[in-house]
């Protein structure tokens, strides 16, 4: 399957006849477009039930627990209904193209790097060689999308959000890409699949984190950064609910503001996802090593991997609500100081490490 | 950071700043003209503690001026107390530091018993005792939970109402209200504590006695909490008495006073002889002395101190009277008294003046908050914005008592 | 020092402005209309001395008194002459108050600001001097504190009338 395009072989031997070619891989395309879009909601709305679920039961009380039945489980859905609903205001004095355009380009960034993302080892929405490389690059245009919602909403308010938001950015992506490069020089690839298909030795625990002891110090610098990317507590002063009333999103209402939020929770899945398949071991295992041994490379195989990688999304997300309920917020010359001064070049010592690591590790062997 | 800023001169008006340097604009190196930018923080905004507004005169994150501006809420009780009578005002004292209502009670019922000169009975000064301290707690609860919201940390704030909730129905049972109470009375208390509640706050001291040590280790000792109020707002004692500080505003600048102590009215001079209670002061632990860690960490402390007062009332309580007798239309003696509490915020002052009728010919009402507010304008200069989030938490101030 | 203590040491230190005292007294029982005074013992000053005073207070090692508490006024009556003006002041060092009050004449109502004396001072004359119209001279920063820039007339004088409308809002 390695010419590019799974979902592609999957359709086609579906396709009548009498379609020309073009239209079936415009057809394929749109579908695997609403099937990244589903997602995004999905996540969406899983996320916001979870974050009012986790975040309850951190501060001793209950959260949703009357809407859908079963622990409000139909309230992200409810709020969605209510959401659109709404007037929609846009503030006079506001940049009226910018102000519409931003939230798109944010979400429009977050789909992007989701399609770079495989679901399982044969379904994916491109080969792409430079699969991570690719999901980096658009998760950093959310910052123009940031920055220009802070701008058009005509508010000194947002205007701090959003200039806080492009200095944490930056200093954040450094580190970020930085201790990627540590597992990268374990694995050797940049593609998603195969970087997880290395990681099946061992009982399906053969992850990179616990191959290379400086990757595995890696790993919680680059979560630290993603914290700091997806402007999760305690990195979140661009939308410093206290300080800022609600930094670059304070003049947004109604479905623009919830697109905001789908965007925060899809990032937060992807950088959950990235981690786990660059340090956690991505589609591998103990259960994906039984359903390989026991039923081959079929469907039940690709089935448990998919749900390993929800799994360690799942784990990645609720591990930043936790810290997000727990932590304060750190100064915005506090995390600068921190970005710049502590993790880069701890980032660098990791790389050079893990480097000289599997340099050792190749001569020895 | 402090290097850096030497040069920038904090501005008490605006019109002062333009009038200054270059109407509001400075060179930098690079020949770049730059204005500073003028931000309203509030009358409506999450971390003012109700309508008030600051104008931050900011160089970007960088707090170059700040003026509070008042009058949001000022609902002329000084007015209305020339206006009715004597038992009549005692709704409006709740309203002023609706956090602290038994104590504004007590503010103004010890002045007004000053002025007649009566006897309380001494059951009633227990039951004022204990009322008193237990809404101490609950206004330090929120002062505590909220200062967390201010910072990132939503949790404790939970944590802390959850307690307040604890007392609050407490204060249902014994007087009906949950938040303004009318319950101290000119003379003693309105009625007496029902059966079975003096056992309810003893259980409550003893569960909170556990609780407020997670309060100290989930938010007063972690790192990011103390990297954000550490060293920032340091008020030095020279300011505090200056700027005439009272409260956990000045005990956090490590000067030791306590009206309680001190000054003492009801009978906490026999509640401090038995050695019941401390003055917790600030130590300057994490960072300087008098910085925001210290104000906050003395109000921690006080709640201890208030559970163990309440419960020498509660071991030396007396049976008799709940209120002095008092005629029904009450008409005070000619003549003036201030009296001072110490309230949560600081000292509570009521100077009443009579001419020996119904109504009141003044009354003043000296609210803490109001006195604790000018020193924003000094120690917020030099600061960064989410700095002075930090500092207006740590001043613990009620805008209904500032503007009263 | 309690206040007769105080009262002594103001007098010994020839405290400038100092025009007495008044102290709390029984009323006479053959007098129906004499009823006495109750409450806090105060010392009279003229408000011709009144920052000298307050500096003689402060400096003083007896004395010592580092904060005021409150400054406010008091319109005794509609037809009485006179404004006054109450000081608290607070030695935390020797734990003891000390009431002063000036008389101010409503034809005056000026009197010297305390604000660069005691800092503490600077807000509570600016709410007394939007409230019944006292200047204060020598404040540094003479703006209304609660009522609005542009509020008519002073409120807690004794003949204050209630405006009819403010921008055009009715105040029935």
């Amino acid at each position: 399957m390695n010419d590019g395009n799974a979902l592609l072989h999957l359709l086609q031997p579906l396709a009548p006849d009498f379609v020309p070619d073009w239209a079936v891989v415009l057809t394929v395309a749109i579908i695997g477009v609403s099937i990244v879009i589903a997602i995004v909601g999905l996540i969406a709305l899983a996320g916001t039930w979870a974050e009012r679920k986790v975040s309850a039961h951190i501060q001793c009380r209950y959260g949703p627990m009357y809407v859908g039945g079963w622990h409000g489980w139909a309230q992200a859905l409810a709020d969605g209904i209510k959401l659109i609903s709404k007037e929609d205001m846009i503030p006079i004095g506001a940049d009226r193209k910018l102000f519409m355009l931003a939230p798109s380009i944010l979400l429009g960034a977050v789909f992007a790097a989701l399609c770079a993302m495989p679901l399982a080892p044969a379904f994916y929405f491109g080969y792409i060689d430079l699969g991570v490389f690719m999901i980096l690059a658009f998760s950093s245009l959310t910052t123009i999308g940031v920055v220009m919602a802070g701008w058009a909403s005509n508010s000194k308010w947002s205007l701090y959000g959003a200039m806080r938001e492009a200095a944490q950015v930056v200093a954040y992506e450094i580190p970020l890409g930085i201790t990627l490069l540590a597992p990268l020089l374990v694995v050797g690839t940049f593609n998603l699949v195969e970087a997880s298909n290395a990681q099946a030795d061992y009982f399906g625990m053969g992850w990179l984190a616990f191959k290379n002891p400086f990757v595995l110090v890696s790993s919680v610098i680059f979560f630290i950064a993603v914290l700091a990317e997806t402007k999760r507590a305690p990195f979140d002063l661009p939308e410093a609910e206290s300080e800022l009333v609600a930094g670059f999103l304070t003049e947004y209402s109604g479905i623009r503001w919830s697109l905001f939020f789908m965007e925060e929770y899809a990032a937060m899945f992807l950088m959950s996802a990235v981690t786990a398949f660059f340090f956690f071991g991505g589609f591998e295992s103990p259960f994906s090593y039984l359903a390989m041994q026991s039923f081959g490379d079929g469907i039940v195989y690709q089935l448990v991997c998919f749900l390993t990688l929800v799994v360690k999304g799942s784990f990645g997300i609720f591990m930043m609500m936790w810290l997000r309920w727990t932590l304060p917020r750190l100064r915005i010359d506090q995390v600068m100081t921190m970005g710049y001064k502590y993790l880069t070049p701890l980032a660098l010592i990791c790389v050079l490490g893990a480097g000289i690591w599997e340099a050792i590790k190749h001569a020895v062997s | 950071m402090s290097e850096q800023t030497k040069d920038y001169k904090p501005s008490i008006t605006i019109a002062d700043q333009q009038a200054a340097a270059n109407n509001g604009a400075r060179e930098f190196m690079m020949d770049v003209r730059t204005t500073d930018l003028e931000v309203n923080m509030g009358p409506q905004h999450p971390a003012t503690h109700g309508v008030m507004r600051i104008l931050i005169r900011a160089d970007g994150e960088l707090v170059t001026g700040a003026q509070p501006h008042l009058g949001y809420l000022h609902r002329c009780a000084e007015k209305i107390g020339e206006n009715v009578e004597w038992l009549q005002y005692l709704p409006y004292t709740d309203r002023y530091d609706y956090l602290a209502a038994m104590n504004n009670n007590l503010g103004y019922s010890l002045a007004v018993e000053a002025l007649l000169g009566i006897e309380i009975p001494r059951r009633a000064t227990m039951l004022r005792t204990i009322c008193v301290e237990l809404n101490r707690i609950a206004s330090h609860l929120v002062a505590f939970g909220t200062y967390g919201l201010d910072l990132g940390a939503f949790t404790p704030f939970l944590y802390c109402f959850r307690e307040r909730e604890w007392l609050l129905m407490l204060f249902e049972k014994i007087c009906g209200a949950r938040l303004t109470y009318s319950y101290l009375r000119i003379g003693g208390v309105f009625n007496d504590a029902p059966p079975g509640w003096l056992e309810e706050v003893a259980n409550f001291c003893d569960v909170f006695d556990e609780k407020w040590v997670e309060y100290r280790d989930l938010l007063m000792m972690n790192h990011i909490f103390i990297k954000r109020t550490a060293d920032v707002g340091v008020i030095t004692p020279e300011q505090a008495l200056d700027f005439g500080l009272t409260g956990p505003m000045v005990r956090g600048s490590g000067i030791d006073w306590d009206l309680r102590r001190d000054m003492p009215y009801m009978i906490y001079d026999e509640i401090w002889k038995a050695g019941a209670f401390q003055v917790p002061l600030g130590s300057g632990a994490q960072g300087q002395l008098g910085d925001c860690w210290d104000r906050v960490y003395v109000r921690v402390q006080e709640m201890v101190e208030s559970i163990k007062i309440v419960r020498w009332c509660l071991a030396n309580i007396a049976e008799g009277p709940t209120i002095a007798e008092l005629p029904k239309v009450l008409r005070v003696p000619p003549g003036e008294a201030y009296v001072g509490i110490e309230n949560p915020r600081g000292e509570l002052g009521h100077y009443l003046v009579s001419d020996g009728g119904k109504i009141a010919v003044r009354c003043r009402v000296r609210g803490p908050s109001f006195c604790n507010l000018p020193i924003l304008e000094d120690i917020m200069p030099h600061t960064f914005l989410a700095d002075s989030v930090a500092i207006i938490g740590s001043t613990d101030v009620v805008i209904g008592e500032t503007d009263r | 020092m309690d206040f007769q203590g105080i009262y002594d040491r103001l007098r010994a230190i020839e405290a400038p402005g100092l025009q007495g005292c008044d102290l709390p007294r029984a009323g006479d029982p053959e007098d129906k209309k004499d009823q006495g005074r109750s409450g806090d013992a105060f010392v009279l000053v003229d408000p011709a001395h009144w920052v000298d005073f307050f500096k003689a207070c402060k400096s003083d090692e007896k004395l010592a008194f580092e904060q005021v508490v409150d400054l406010s006024a008091t319109d005794p009556a509609k037809d009485d002459e006179n404004f006054w003006v109450n000081v608290q002041l607070l030695s935390l060092r020797h734990k003891h108050r000390l009431p002063v009050k000036a008389i101010l004449p409503k034809s005056v109502s000026r009197i010297a600001s305390l604000a660069l004396v005691y800092r503490a001072a600077q807000w509570h004359e600016r709410e007394c001097a939007e409230m019944f119209g006292i200047t204060f001279d020598g404040h540094p920063d003479p703006r209304n504190i609660l009522l609005p820039d542009d509020w008519a007339g002073w409120p807690l004088r004794k003949d204050y009338e209630f405006p009819k409308e403010y921008h055009g809002i009715s105040c029935e």
